[in-house]
């Protein structure tokens, strides 16, 4: 029979057998970190500091669209965009309030409100961290905390491939899609055909929503942009108007070569208990 | 077996002395006389003991020698009398502390497997009670003493030593649990009536302010129990409630609640997961897009 009491840490003992905790320097941090997060956030030699938050509450502006126009809603887009960009710029400022080295597992929500159509609800959570030997080559854009949506397990695997995470970038792209005429519906009848202004719609918003972020990677100085995920989504619009988002993290090669872990080589494995 | 046979007659008696036991217990903070036999009995051998674990689960009790004692449980059917957001921060909290109460008679060194629980009268449609319960397996730890301050933790005794092993401990369930009035007045709702892009910021303030401060709770509550808080619920809402004749400006709710739970880890005592990065092959459609998982836990 094994027995864990040998191995074990003297704090841990300490509190299973009903002692009072005694390795605390005061401070408690609070996180939504999974366990599996938090160990590999420690594993890549970051601590938790604490939960940091952003919200917005936005009225967004009206905008008619031609019934058969193919256009981007200009003020939706302006709207998403700026709203979401509050609501982050106010979790990071809480980051910075707790001097952290960037922000890790950002969710970014969007709520409709029930009572008004035209009231969104836009916010950012994630759990601030800092580099437990007070490394500083690790900060984003101007000096300030990083911003991420990775989860703490892909954050380590980022370092492990020799980058950093500099920004979580986006780009929003609001667009109305022309409905067709009635002559063109007719056309189409018993055939098999594209309907090219739904294509260049779709084609149209998709690159907007995703050159804008790349535009924001550049000017934060990234090399690349990982995890990128493009939404589509109606919030409470008109039919035919729809969002394009693409959000993904900026990232950098690691300046500091001391600091570049070594290169893990990935092992292939067969489960034999499928 | 005549299990149900037996002692018929005294039924009713029977019925109302447990009933006396139960109420006696819960006004003075105790446990109920026939509970406490029982898990006496159970701690001595004399009954078997119970636990919520699969089979698996007891490969701990040969591995890391955590064996389980008994079931243990506390639960309370709240009103909320002048708060649903608060309620949830006192139910929770007197259900955890009779479930503590019952697993430290059983000297456990910890309780796994703890589950949260919410149940409404059904059919009632009536929203201003509810029951919070939580469960859990009491356990022991080979080679430690009795302790009357149990750990709890929502994870299985197998998760619970890979824990251990990494030197953190699951201690217990932190809440946060906040709630607030905004009274709007008619120069704020005027503002947003327009026809452009703009923030209602009297209610993003109202609403940041609102979960910051169940943050702020959910942190001090964790500071009773360790050094640390994996928060895995978090819940916001934000009601629009139309004038009436009490209240002649619009006002709105929020309430945000936030429960996790709280470790003691020292970063300082830190050791290595050794990690390796493997590749499943076992699935065709995966081969095709490397799929990267992690052996963590």
């Amino acid at each position: 029979m094994g027995d864990i009491t040998e191995t074990l840490p003297q704090h841990a003992i300490e509190r299973l057998k009903g002692l009072r905790d005694t390795s605390r320097q005061g401070g408690i941090f609070t996180s939504d970190f999974s366990v599996n997060e938090f160990l590999m956030v420690g594993e890549a030699g970051f601590e938790p500091l604490g939960l940091v938050i952003g919200s917005c509450i936005y009225h967004t502006g009206i905008q008619y669209a031609g019934w058969a126009k193919n256009q981007e809603m200009s003020v939706l887009s302006q709207a998403m965009y700026e709203a979401r960009e509050l609501a982050m710029s106010r979790m990071e400022q809480e980051a910075q309030a707790l001097s952290a080295d960037g922000i890790v597992g950002v969710r970014l929500e969007v709520k409709r409100m029930d009572w008004d159509k035209d009231i969104l609800e836009f916010l950012a959570v994630g759990t601030a961290i800092a580099h437990s030997a007070g490394h500083p080559g690790f900060k984003g854009p101007d000096g300030k905390p990083f911003t991420s949506d990775l989860s703490g397990q892909d954050f380590w695997m980022l370092l492990q491939s020799g980058y950093r995470p500099l920004a979580l970038v986006m780009g929003s792209c609001v667009y109305h899609v022309a409905h067709q005429g009635m002559f063109q519906s007719l056309g189409n009848l018993g055939r098999n055909v594209e309907m090219p202004l739904f294509t260049q719609a779709m084609y149209d918003a998709r690159e907007l929503a995703m050159e804008r972020m790349q535009t924001e990677a550049q000017e934060s100085g990234a090399e690349g942009v990982v995890a990128v995920a493009l939404h589509e989504g109606s919030h409470n619009w008109q039919p035919h108007v729809i969002e394009f988002f693409a959000i993904g993290t900026a990232v950098k090669p690691i300046e500091d070569k001391a600091i570049i872990p070594e290169r893990l080589i990935p092992q292939i494995v067969i489960p034999v208990n499928d | 077996m005549s299990l149900f046979g037996k002692g018929k007659s005294s039924e009713d008696g029977v019925t109302e002395a447990r009933q006396q036991a139960l109420a006696e217990a819960l006004s003075h903070g105790t446990v109920p006389s026939f509970v406490k036999t029982r898990l006496a009995e159970t701690l001595s051998g004399k009954r078997p003991w119970v636990s919520t674990a699969m089979p698996s689960g007891l490969l701990a009790s040969r591995s890391h020698g955590i064996r389980p004692l008994g079931l243990v449980s506390g639960n309370c059917w709240f009103h909320f009398g002048y708060s649903w957001t608060r309620g949830h921060y006192e139910g929770w909290h007197t259900a955890i502390d009779r479930l503590r109460l019952e697993a430290a008679l059983l000297g456990a060194n910890a309780v796994v497997d703890v589950t949260m629980q919410v149940k409404h009268m059904e059919g009632t449609g009536n929203e201003d009670h509810m029951d919070y319960a939580v469960r859990g397996t009491a356990v022991r730890i080979d080679g430690l003493p009795e302790s009357s301050n149990p750990a709890l933790a929502t994870v299985s005794a197998l998760e619970f030593a890979r824990l251990l092993e990494a030197g953190i401990v699951p201690v217990g369930i932190a809440i946060g649990a906040h709630y607030d009035w905004l009274v709007a007045n008619q120069f704020s709702q005027g503002m947003v009536a327009s026809y452009w892009n703009q923030e209602w910021e009297a209610l993003s303030n109202f609403l940041t302010q609102v979960r910051r401060q169940a943050l702020r709770e959910l942190r001090d509550d964790g500071t009773r129990l360790g050094s640390g808080i994996l928060a895995h619920t978090q819940h916001s809402e934000l009601y629009r409630i139309e004038p009436d004749e009490n209240n002649p400006y619009l006002r709105f709710l929020a309430r945000h609640i936030a429960i996790g739970t709280a470790i003691i880890h020292d970063s300082r005592s830190r050791r290595s997961l050794c990690i390796r990065p493997v590749i499943n092959v076992s699935d065709a459609i995966r081969l095709a897009t490397t799929d990267t998982t992690l052996e963590v836990l």
